[in-house]
């Protein structure tokens, strides 16, 4: 039977019956983030917090948001963390085919156009919103990825819902060709104001500095909302559950073995 | 050039006067105490309005009500409450119990059945023989006194936590013994600073800062262990009747 | 004062020049003119007694009312012009019910009075156009008996809006003589018996006709509430006494 590559459409009409029907549709974990990417002297650096939410609870409290897509190039995602992942998964190897279709190091213009194609592609149905940063052979690049397609080329770019909180710390702190600990100083503060301004922001840094000849990730980074101590202890004791019925069974098969032939297994 | 033909249909133009400015409240009855506590964060969506708003009010020596929901609302109505509280103070020359305080929540938001105030209350005291009481409402003015009772964003996350904790739900008692029917301040306090910092840690909505009131009955033995507490803050000025208490902790504020 | 009777005594929101409100005196003198009317209060409870004036021999005696209840912890007896009363019960009636709605708790004695004597200042109170809801004052005066946490009480009430507690009280036509008879036999640890043994012995002082079960009446409130005395029960007392 043929099946063709990519989404697979096939339960859209019953979908959209049984949304008309008042069944929604189940939600899908939101990364309500902060990212940002900010150029400097020698290159990039990218940085996240790591809150990951379905609505207004906390999904994961220490999830990755900054993606592999080659050695230089990462890409920072926000919204729809399916889409993020698998978006940025897919132009990982897509950009890994690439460069050895090429015999080159791709660069992050490529990464980024592939990505804006997928995205338009699916007219924003594919929820991902990226901040694409890298160094290649003409240089460093910063871009941000809307999730209808739109790209932007700025020297420091923020998404997600804690954006506004980040874009304030770089409206006042960011200069053009910073070092690198400065821009790695301004990363981290520009999401710690996401974190602690952004409700849909939260627990940990995750920065990542790329340079023409070195990429850093800087995973957890700083860990300003470690979880305090809890009061008591839950260990509940052995017997607290309640049961029904016991049947215990002896899982231990007797067997008579006869030996027969006399040959070793046959092992060559 | 065609002339101009409006196309436009009839549109409706809706005004919601109401919000959720999401955190949690609860409050816990013991033998001869109450504990009610909330958390300090009021927000708006994905926006802190402010890290520090009182969710918890002290009504009389022996009464504190919290109030969750719409923080407007909320507050006008707490407002209220404590007008009608000193009328009858003036009228009938004593404080207002706090079963008779109850009540008069449940006809004030009756009252309003047709444009609630958006708040969820739970009252906690000391009942007249001494005992301690939590009182739930919801928005139009069901009521019941109960032992326990959280409300609020985090609701679905602390309720189940204090039904095993405090009522001992889905546990089975060691062998010839059987679970305490109210347990003692001791326990009572951890089990509502562990309730909230959870909350604050799966809740986007719960954090900052936490206020917890602790109302102790006339002579209660509660008292010695509460003392040695840290922070602790006495509201009450004479220590002949009920006594009063409050302890304040930082929450995480991410 | 009668020789000072002038317009004065005309209105009823008019003082006379000696700061006087004739109208509110002469209520208070209708009520010299009712029937006896006696309350003690003891640490059991509160006794009312009533006398009724059986002017006919034709007249069904158990149809004069002059004790009513106003909630299942007070009892109210009068005295005066009895149809009055009835806007006052009724007012008193509904402050209580409407207490118990609201707080789900027992009025307290003190505070049904204080509602009974704001509606009986409410004479003469008009807004400019608006004709007066009451154009006169109340003819009648009110023992009011109740127990709440402070205890079995006994309040007085007159047309004037005044409102006293006592131990024990008598108003009506033969109050002065009731009265010095309750200060020289009520004592602070009496019993309830004792207290409706009293109340009948007073009523039967200043009675002209011969007391009996058909012409008093005899109301107590109790910790368990408020009650008027059966036929049977009331002869009891009498034959006891």
């Amino acid at each position: 039977m043929y099946k063709p590559a990519g989404f697979d459409f096939s339960n859209e009409l019953r979908n959209n019956f049984l949304v008309e029907k008042g069944l929604p549709l189940p939600k899908a974990t939101s990364t309500g983030t902060t990212i940002v990417g900010c150029l400097f002297k020698d290159g990039i650096v990218l940085g996240a917090d790591t809150r990951a939410t379905e609505g207004p609870i906390v999904a994961d409290k220490n999830c990755e948001k900054i993606h592999y897509i080659t050695e230089s190039i990462r890409c920072c995602g926000a919204g729809t963390a399916a889409d993020t992942e698998f978006t940025t998964a897919l132009i990982s190897s897509n950009m890994e085919m690439h460069a050895l279709q090429t015999g080159r190091k791709p660069r992050v213009v490529t990464a980024m156009t592939m990505l804006k194609q997928m995205l338009f592609r699916y007219q924003g149905h594919v929820g991902a919103a990226l901040v694409l940063g890298g160094v290649d052979a003409t240089g460093a690049h910063l871009f941000t990825i809307h999730p209808h397609g739109s790209t932007d080329k700025l020297p420091y770019v923020t998404m997600g819902s804690g954006s506004l909180a980040a874009m304030a710390v770089f409206e006042s702190g960011w200069v053009p060709d910073m070092e690198r600990d400065k821009a790695l100083a301004l990363v981290k503060s520009a999401i710690a104001a996401g974190i602690f301004n952004d409700l849909g922001s939260g627990s940990n840094i995750d920065a990542c500095i790329i340079t023409a000849n070195s990429t850093e990730m800087l995973r957890n980074v700083e860990m300003p909302n470690q979880r305090v101590q809890k009061e008591r202890n839950y260990k509940f004791r052995r017997g607290t559950t309640a049961w029904k019925k016991e049947d215990i069974r002896s899982l231990v098969v007797d067997e008579q073995v006869t030996q027969i032939g006399g040959d070793e297994m046959d092992t060559s | 050039m065609p002339a101009m033909v409006s196309t436009s249909q009839p549109v409706q133009q809706s005004f919601n006067p109401y919000t959720e400015n999401g955190g949690t409240i609860l409050a816990i009855a013991g033998a001869d105490f109450s504990v009610i506590a909330g958390d300090t964060r009021q927000s708006e969506g994905y926006s802190i309005q402010t890290r520090y708003a009182p969710k918890v009010f002290r009504l009389t020596d022996k009464a504190v009500l919290a109030v969750n929901g719409f923080a407007a609302d909320g507050n006008m109505f707490v407002k209220k409450v404590r007008q009608r509280l000193e009328w009858y103070r003036h009228a009938h020359a004593k404080d207002m119990p706090i079963r008779a305080i109850a009540r008069l929540i449940q006809t004030m938001l009756y009252a309003r059945r047709f444009f609630p105030f958006y708040v969820y209350n739970i009252l906690g005291g000391i009942e007249e023989d001494g005992t301690g009481a939590v009182y739930s409402f919801d928005p139009v003015g069901s009521y019941e006194r109960e032992a326990c009772r959280a409300a609020g964003a985090a609701q679905s996350l602390v309720q189940p936590f204090l039904d095993n904790q405090i009522y001992f739900k889905n546990q089975t008692p060691a062998p010839g013994t059987a679970f305490p029917k109210h347990l003692p301040l001791s326990t009572v306090l951890p089990l509502v600073i562990d309730s909230f910092t959870s909350a604050t840690e799966r809740h986007i909505e719960v954090g900052d800062g936490l206020e917890i009131y602790i109302v102790l009955s006339k002579g209660s033995t509660a008292l010695q262990g509460l003392q040695t507490v840290r922070g602790v803050q006495e509201l009450t000025a004479t220590n002949d009747g009920e006594r009063v208490f409050v302890i304040r902790r930082e929450l995480k504020k991410d | 004062m009668f020789l000072t009777r002038s317009e004065y005594d005309r209105g009823v929101n008019t003082f006379s020049p000696e700061g006087r409100l004739f109208q509110v005196e002469y209520a208070i003198e209708a009520i010299k003119l009712g029937s006896t009317t006696v309350g003690i209060r003891t640490p059991e409870g509160v006794v009312l007694a009533v006398e009724k004036r059986v002017q006919s021999p034709l007249l069904e005696s158990n149809s004069i009312e002059k004790i009513m209840e106003i909630d299942t912890h007070l009892g109210c007896a009068m005295s005066g012009l009895t149809a009055d009363a009835r806007t006052m019960i009724d007012h008193a009636r509904v402050t209580a019910q409407n207490h118990a709605f609201t707080y789900d708790e027992r009025i307290k004695v003190e505070s049904v009075t204080q509602a009974v004597c704001d509606l009986a200042l409410r004479f003469g109170e008009s807004v400019h156009d608006e004709e007066a809801m009451m154009s006169r004052p109340f003819g009648v005066a009110l023992l009011i008996a109740g127990i709440d946490e402070l205890g079995p009480q006994l309040y007085h009430t007159d047309p004037s809006g005044t409102f006293v507690r006592y131990d024990a009280k008598a108003i009506g036509s033969g109050s002065e003589a009731a009265q010095s008879e309750l200060q020289d036999k009520w004592h602070r640890q009496m019993t309830l018996r004792e207290a409706q043994l009293l109340t009948l012995n007073v009523l039967k002082q200043v009675m002209e006709e011969k007391l009996d079960q058909h012409n008093v009446q005899l109301a107590q409130v109790t910790p368990k509430g408020f009650e008027i005395l059966n036929e049977a029960s009331l002869k009891e007392v009498i034959e006891a006494m």
